[in-house]
């Protein structure tokens, strides 16, 4: 049933945005805002408000993006046939590169982050800056 | 694709996710859902128009299916998720679900594009 929930989602949030955003894009920079307020957004509170697609708290993270991005490649290989999706290989590729960087480097800034709310829970008083909490733990 | 091109195309791909994780998930603590549709608009908007919207963009098109910036959400997040501590084989199911997802609207917009 989960498996389900989460194909119906991911296939509607792919299919608008494969069929509206190139029109509304069209229209430039600001058809592109427009089409991801409108889209996007609510695509975002169903799949993931909601949570029609069924992430599980302790489960890693999948994004309807995902989905968006599959839908796009397969709406052009259905339509043009695979010497299309294999002429986009060499872009499918930098950009899953470019992806898993960025993931490991959000990652490891989110980690950095965490650390200093941690210092700062167990700072004296708020709003101490890391140098005099090392200076209180010298003199103590 | 030249070599300064596919860099622009790898940093594009770095660019998005991470946009995400910094701001998505702050925004909806701050602002509930309202927060996400911020979100949507100023975090997917802005970074569509460096990747997709301007006349040369970020994410070059090798080819003639389109590669969308929404793939490498799906990825990035999906990576960052499991380096901070998200359980992998807990979102099998849910990545299976993205991808023949992906696959059946790819040939539902088939039928009247």
């Amino acid at each position: 049933m989960k498996f389900i929930r989460g194909l119906i989602g991911y296939t509607i949030a792919g299919m608008i945005v494969m069929a509206v955003w190139g029109q509304l894009g069209a229209f430039g920079i600001f058809g592109g805002y427009l089409a991801a307020f409108i889209i996007i957004g609510p695509m975002w509170f169903m799949n993931h408000f909601v949570n029609l697609v069924g992430n599980e708290d302790d489960a890693a993270f999948v994004d309807m993006g995902l989905a968006i991005g599959v839908c796009g490649i397969m709406r052009d290989t259905f339509m043009n046939g695979t010497e299309s999706l294999v002429s986009s290989l060499p872009t499918i590729g930098l950009v899953i590169i470019g992806a898993v960087i960025g993931g490991i480097v959000a990652a490891a800034i989110e980690k950095s982050m965490a650390k200093e709310t941690e210092h700062e829970a167990t700072a004296p008083e708020p709003g101490m800056t890391e140098k005099e909490l090392d200076r209180l733990a010298e003199t103590e | 694709m030249t070599i300064s091109l596919g860099i622009a195309t790898v940093l594009g791909g770095f660019l998005f996710p991470f946009a995400v994780r910094m701001i998505w998930g702050k925004m909806v603590d701050q602002w509930g859902a309202i927060g996400g549709w911020m979100a949507a608009a100023f975090v997917v908007g802005t970074v569509w128009c460096i990747n997709h919207g301007i006349s040369t963009p970020m994410i070059t098109q090798s080819g003639t299916a389109w590669v969308d910036m929404g793939l490498a959400a799906g990825v990035g997040v999906w990576v960052a998720s499991a380096l901070t501590g998200g359980n992998v084989k807990k979102s099998y199911r849910n990545v299976l679900a993205a991808v023949s997802g992906g696959i059946l609207g790819g040939f539902l917009l088939s039928l009247f594009l």
